[in-house]
């Protein structure tokens, strides 16, 4: 059984297909570039997966639940299983890093000593521990970028999404952001990488998806 | 289970007040228009229960006045008058009684009767009804029949007021009712407005919680707590401004002023307040319900 199946996905915006007929399979512990340039749906994916968009025809599995006749309800509860990184980092910016990441935590439902121990313990793997009680405003692009990570991935989730991460970054800064998410992956989380940076799709032997043969 | 509802209940109260924390100068702004429309409620309130104790005054005044002729007996007139149900009390004043009666009733000015020989005035009964026997067609009944007696040379009631007042009092009834409906519905859109603003601020952070994984339930019940304490918050600000007002206006002796018109000034009593505390809850919940129904 694949973590995340693709078959048949078609996804368009009134007559403009940005998806034509997308297969492909995820199984644990992979790591997956998806790429093709600019407006080729790379990012309508990821969404696709987080049950922002809904497919306009074709099936999408998440650990053999079919996204597409998903609930409204049901959403939060899906994306919870989910970690996904965002280029722009989308941090609460009146919240310090710890309040940041311990959210990833709080709307599951857990609270108290287990969210100290858990948030510390992430916040020390992506080196930033020292700054837990910093405003994202105070904190450079990298910084805001690891933060976004330990947020996306303090829930344990089965898979872990991450759109464009680096391209608001300058070259050194994304390979420490590169490294952290491989080091996770080398833990065993499903990382599904979207981007169109050819330099960052050599830097590993990673699987590419390149949906613009969709 | 009931201890991760109380975890999630502190949550939520936690998130409510460090949002409010966050954007003290916006949630101030807000709650001081909440404040000011409960204001004018409970402002209506007090004027409005003000009129309307002054008005049940004269309903309550159910009192007939028969004059008695020079000379005549009082008895005859006393015991028929004894013998009609729904009487509550009866006073017989002689002449001398009448002046001292008649001094009482205007106390500011009666040295304008200075010099005048009680003996000019006639004597007269006054007779009380109780409240259950005040309708129109018993009270002009016994008018007539009062009036019929040899001894009587008179009969005064306020049947022309009493139907006015009564009419009067209908009126001011659903004035008020229909005011008091327009003051829920402008503070319900007033709060509406309020919240409106800070729930625009935040629609980014709605967005990126919802991404994570937070339910509508989780980002909706921090609004409403906040609301909430908005809510009490502004109906504390309105109604001790009120009171700060209604002290400064006694302080100043304008209920003494007015008590010379026989109008006496009250607050507004518990049921009152509660009533506008509950309708300012409704408000603020309301008005939270509608400006983020949008967002969900």
């Amino acid at each position: 059984m694949h973590l995340i199946e693709f078959s048949h996905v078609y996804k368009n915006y009134d007559k403009n297909y940005v998806l034509r007929d997308l297969n492909f399979t995820v199984d644990k512990g992979e790591f997956i570039f998806i790429t093709g340039p600019s407006g080729s749906g790379k990012t309508t994916t990821l969404k696709m997966l987080t049950a922002v968009e809904k497919p306009t025809h074709g099936a999408i599995r998440f650990m053999n639940a079919a996204l597409q006749d998903l609930r409204p309800k049901d959403i939060p509860f899906l994306r919870r299983k989910i970690g996904f990184v965002f280029q722009d980092f989308k941090l609460l910016p009146d919240k310090t890093v710890f309040r940041n990441v311990a959210l990833g935590l709080e709307v599951s439902g857990i609270f108290g000593g287990i969210i100290t121990k858990n948030v510390s313990e992430i916040l020390k793997s992506v080196e930033l521990y020292t700054k837990k009680n910093e405003f994202p405003p105070a904190l450079s692009g990298g910084e805001q970028q690891r933060v976004a990570i330990a947020r996306a991935l303090v829930q344990n989730p089965q898979v872990l999404l991450a759109d464009e991460p680096t391209g608001n970054l300058d070259e050194d800064t994304s390979k420490i952001i590169m490294d952290i998410i491989k080091s996770f992956n080398n833990k065993g989380t499903t990382v599904m990488l979207a981007t169109h940076n050819k330099n960052l799709i050599n830097t590993g032997r990673a699987r590419v998806i390149d949906i613009t043969k969709s | 289970m009931i201890s991760q509802r109380v975890s999630y209940l502190t949550n939520y109260f936690n998130i409510a007040f460090s949002n409010i924390k966050s954007n003290i100068a916006g949630n101030i702004f807000a709650f001081a228009i909440m404040a000011f429309s409960f204001f004018i409620m409970l402002f209506f309130l007090l004027c409005y229960v003000n009129i309307y104790n002054y008005m049940n005054l004269f309903q309550n005044r159910n009192t007939m006045i028969v004059f008695l002729r020079n000379n005549s007996k009082k008895n005859n007139v006393m015991h028929f008058i004894k013998g009609i149900s729904g009487v509550k009390s009866v006073v017989y004043y002689n002449n001398e009684s009448s002046m001292k009666f008649l001094e009482n009733r205007i106390k500011h000015i009666k040295s304008v009767l200075k010099g005048i020989n009680p003996n000019y005035l006639p004597s007269f009964i006054k007779i009380n009804f109780k409240k259950s026997a005040t309708s129109k067609i018993f009270l002009s009944n016994i008018y007539l029949r009062l009036k019929a007696l040899k001894s009587v040379n008179s009969v005064y009631y306020n049947k022309m007021l009493e139907n006015k007042i009564i009419q009067f009092i209908f009126f001011t009834k659903v004035i008020g009712l229909i005011i008091f409906i327009f003051l829920f519905i402008l503070s319900i859109f007033i709060s509406y407005s309020a919240i409106k603003l800070i729930i625009l601020r935040k629609q980014s952070e709605i967005e990126i919680l919802r991404l994570i994984g937070a339910t509508n339930g989780y980002i909706r019940a921090p609004m409403f707590i906040e609301s909430g304490v908005g809510a009490v918050l502004s109906f504390l600000v309105s109604f001790l401004l009120l009171f700060l007002i209604f002290k400064v206006f006694m302080f100043y002796g304008f209920d003494s002023f007015l008590e010379y018109f026989h109008i006496k000034i009250i607050f507004l009593d518990l049921r009152q307040i509660l009533l506008v505390f509950i309708i300012a809850l409704i408000s603020g919940f309301l008005g939270t319900y509608l400006s983020s129904k949008k967002l969900f």
